[in-house]
């Protein structure tokens, strides 16, 4: 039977009422906790899965998939308001969604843009799943080790856009967030590092609260700053301009024409990525934001472009997606919440594995299904919200200071349920605030935390299975033809300089 | 006059809500015996929906329906903090309420504490271990070798062959089948993953020759003929569908490796005898129910293995002083 006609069969399944409920109830539920920083998807699915032990599979999974889908929708609100990462994948969308919503003032047209390219990239992610779903994963699987090595060193090169006017800067930044991921336990040996005798520090560095302290503390030190002359300027009547009508928060024909190609990319590149073992929509919307950069955008990136925020959100609603083509055809979670899905399927009483699309293929396409409705149905609610949402940029600052430093603390505790988290937050939001105020960026030091451990656990395994030898890299073909993109660009960017300079001598 | 009125209503509200979560008030295991009266805190070191999180969640379910905790509540609190070992630290050094703390306990928690801590079993009081879980290995379809004896033969001739496995217990037995079958680290080497099923993956793929698995994460993968079992990592062999793999001693002349991994409950060393006793009973009813041994055990292929506190003990005992000799832990 065609994927087509399974995927009618799976509307069937997902388009009865207590399936409708359940996925509409999971899509608001994923916007809220999505808009959340600290509960992300994992800890929401995580927190919701209990209540579904009760529920019919199939039922229990249209709620679950639409809340983890939903979610990516939802970390974009916060991030773009007020510069705090609802989740981790939203991280990227802090660099150009806040600017945008607050030097450009055009709040409502940011989110729209992240909603939007969302929608685009999960429908192209959705489609590939549907129709290529099994054929990806077992894709997927031949990347091991090396090729993942080749793959993350590409991606890693990027962080030479992030570095902004002063390289020097820029290197520095990147190798301190290369130090900061050392922290915690050798994840091949199980042996502690860097925890200065420190039993919290065995642990490493809680990413969440890491971010939120950098991102979105960081900015309320800023805020601190601003006050008095907010204060003034509210004092004498004046207005900072900003549109926050519904009217005033649409998007123009030509921002639509900017925001359709690096959604469309990133849609197809963050299937991809989601698709791939370990990597998740983190690594997603990173790589989706730095291919961005190879391609022209109408403003630079990192001061407020749609082009920025469509490309990274694009890419992490397709690579949650795409994350769904190894867990449902092999069994095997491509996230951390992919994990805490795997798990549910057990408590439900299904097999996770290889033959679930055989053995249960009613729950398999009703998911997909689902998903096609979570992701019309998110936007629908999320284009209703935002004209209210704007609103909060009219709060006056010596409001937003308090109310962001809680969020922030919730935030951070909540990663973990412990002070622990939230002091790692206020002790990351100074440490990046001082950088900021020195004209340090935060996008690279974040890129190479997130990516650093990956491509130390790949490199180091690529190493093991050669016996040292470098040779992995390049007698295999799939990393062979991934170095080869890799010396490209490395001489590209060495070389061009060179050309131009000579043109222009 | 406002302020004044709040700070009156807001400390009111303090002395009733502690005085509601019972503080100050004396046990209940005075007369020796114990019967909990008050809010049940168990601590789960893994992350929410992780595989010893579904244990603990099940155990709090079926203890309420099953009338076993007095009506009491029991709340589950995941602390992840520094790989688990803030949780157990703070367990251990509990001294309040130390009657009414559990903590889930395994063999995967007890060998990086000792390893990276300054914490040992005799700092808890071990109430039970309720289910055990030996291992296999699998091979996948692209791997060279017809039999794992293939693969010890050309490990022993200087072929490297590649194991791959999660953390913690994985590890312990690749480290116990090496030195049982006398090959070189370095001719049979590990990689350790995330966790199992990113060993599988990898096995899929072709990218590791072996896999060692808990039956409960690989049999799907058997059942679709993606996994082969090649070795019983346990004294005798397992049933159904990985029955036919050979346990070390039928493949030559060696002894069997088993490397039990252990699901306990364990609980504060300042706790009672009197609670000790009530909950290692407690377990020991809800290994016998129903819910546990069809909705657990069976579902994840477990030994149902109930040990109370005084067994569970002395084998915690040996099993920890065992792994530290192995790696020479003072």
């Amino acid at each position: 039977m065609s994927n087509f006609v399974l995927l009618i069969q799976g509307f069937g399944t997902a388009l009865t009422p207590m399936n409708i409920g359940a996925c509409v109830l999971g899509a608001v539920l994923g916007l809220v906790v999505g808009a959340m920083p600290g509960i992300g998807s994992l800890a929401g699915v995580a927190l919701l899965l209990p209540l579904t032990y009760k529920f019919n599979p199939t039922t229990a999974i249209i709620m679950l998939g639409a809340l983890y889908y939903s979610n990516m929708y939802g970390g974009s609100f916060s991030a773009i308001l007020l510069n705090i990462p609802g989740d981790s994948p939203a991280v990227v969308t802090t660099l150009d969604g806040y600017p945008m919503a607050t030097k450009r003032k055009r709040p409502g047209q940011a989110l729209l843009t992240a909603n939007m390219a969302s929608f685009v990239g999960g429908t192209i992610g959705i489609f590939i799943l549907t129709f290529m779903g099994p054929g990806l994963a077992n894709l997927g699987l031949k990347f091991g080790p090396s090729e993942m090595t080749a793959l993350l060193l590409i991606a890693m090169t990027s962080i030479s856009w992030l570095v902004g006017e002063n390289p020097i800067k820029g290197v520095v930044i990147t190798c301190f967030g290369i130090l900061l991921a050392c922290m915690g336990m050798d994840t091949l040996s199980g042996a502690p590092r860097y925890e200065f005798g420190n039993m919290y520090l065995l642990g490493g560095i809680p990413f969440t609260p890491f971010v939120i302290g950098s991102v979105g503390f960081a900015q309320v030190i800023n805020l601190i700053n601003d006050r008095e002359a907010d204060n003034e300027k509210r004092a004498r009547g004046e207005s900072d301009g900003m549109k926050l009508s519904i009217r005033g928060s649409m998007l123009t024909g030509h921002d639509f024409k900017r925001l359709l190609p690096p959604a469309l990319r990133s849609g197809f590149l963050g299937t991809f990525v989601g698709v791939l073992p370990g990597a998740g929509a983190t690594s997603g919307s990173f790589m989706g934001y730095a291919i961005q950069k190879k391609f022209k955008s109408e403003e630079p990136l990192g001061t407020g472009a749609i082009e920025g925020i469509a490309a990274s959100e694009a890419a992490n609603n397709a690579a949650a997606a795409g994350a769904f083509a190894p867990l449902l055809a092999l069994g095997i979670p491509g996230s951390g919440t992919g994990a805490v899905l795997l798990g549910g399927l057990m408590m439900w009483g299904l097999s996770p594995g290889p033959l679930l699309f055989d053995s249960e293929p009613e729950f398999c396409w009703g998911l997909i299904a689902s998903l096609f409705m979570a992701n019309i149905f998110t936007l629908i609610v999320a284009i209703c919200v935002i004209p209210f949402l704007i609103k909060i940029l009219s709060v006056p600052i010596k409001y937003m200071i308090p109310i962001i430093t809680v969020v922030c603390v919730v935030g951070a505790y909540s990663t973990s349920n412990s002070m622990f988290g939230v002091i790692i937050m206020f002790l990351s939001g100074i440490v990046g605030y001082l950088l900021n105020k020195n004209n340090f960026p935060s996008a690279p030091m974040l890129l190479s935390f997130v990516l650093a451990p990956l491509l130390e656990s790949n490199m180091r395994k690529a190493f093991i299975l050669s016996g040292g030898s470098i040779s992995i890299f390049f007698t295999r073909p799939i990393t062979c033809v991934l170095m080869i993109i890799f010396f490209a660009i490395i001489l590209v960017s060495a070389i061009k300089p060179m050309l131009s300079k000579k043109k222009n001598g | 006059m406002k302020k004044r009125l709040l700070s009156a209503v807001l400390a009111g509200v303090m002395i009733v809500s502690a005085a509601a979560t019972g503080c100050g008030s004396k046990s209940s295991s005075d007369d020796g015996t114990f019967t909990p009266t008050k809010t049940i805190q168990w601590m789960c070191t893994t992350s929410a929906g992780g595989g010893y999180d579904i244990l603990t969640r099940k155990i709090r379910e079926i203890m309420p329906t099953k009338d076993l905790v007095n009506g009491q509540t029991i709340v589950v609190t995941n602390k992840t903090d520094g790989s688990g070992e803030v949780g157990r630290n703070e367990v251990a050094t509990t001294t309040r309420d130390a009657d009414y703390q559990l903590l889930t306990f395994n063999s995967g928690d007890l060998m990086p504490m000792v390893m990276n801590t300054k914490n040992r079993s005799s700092n808890f009081r071990i109430l039970a271990i309720m289910a055990v879980d030996k291992q296999l290995l699998f091979k996948g379809t692209d791997t060279a070798y017809d039999t794992f004896l293939d693969a010890v033969k050309a490990a022993e001739a200087g072929t490297k062959v590649i194991i791959g496995g999660s953390k913690g217990d994985d590890v312990a037995t690749y480290e116990a089948l090496i030195a049982e079958l006398g090959v070189s680290a370095d001719n049979m080497t590990y990689i350790t993953y995330d966790s199992t099923g990113d060993a599988i993956t990898a096995a899929l793929g072709g990218h590791v020759e072996f896999v060692i698995s808990k039956p409960a994460a690989a049999t799907e993968y058997v059942a679709a003929g993606s996994l082969i079992p090649v070795l019983a990592l346990a004294t005798e062999r397992y049933t159904g569908n990985l029955a036919d793999a050979p346990t070390l001693s039928e493949i030559g002349d060696y002894n069997d490796v088993e490397i039990p991994v252990w699901r306990g409950v364990a609980a504060p060393a300042a706790m009672s005898d009197a609670a000790v006793a009530y909950w290692s009973e407690t377990l020991k009813t809800v290994s016998e129910t129903d819910e546990w041994l069809n909705e657990y055990i069976d579902a994840n292929k477990l030994v149902a293995d109930y040990m109370d506190t005084a067994t569970a003990t002395t084998y915690v005992t040996q099993y920890e002083a065992d792994y530290m000799a192995e790696n020479g832990i003072e």
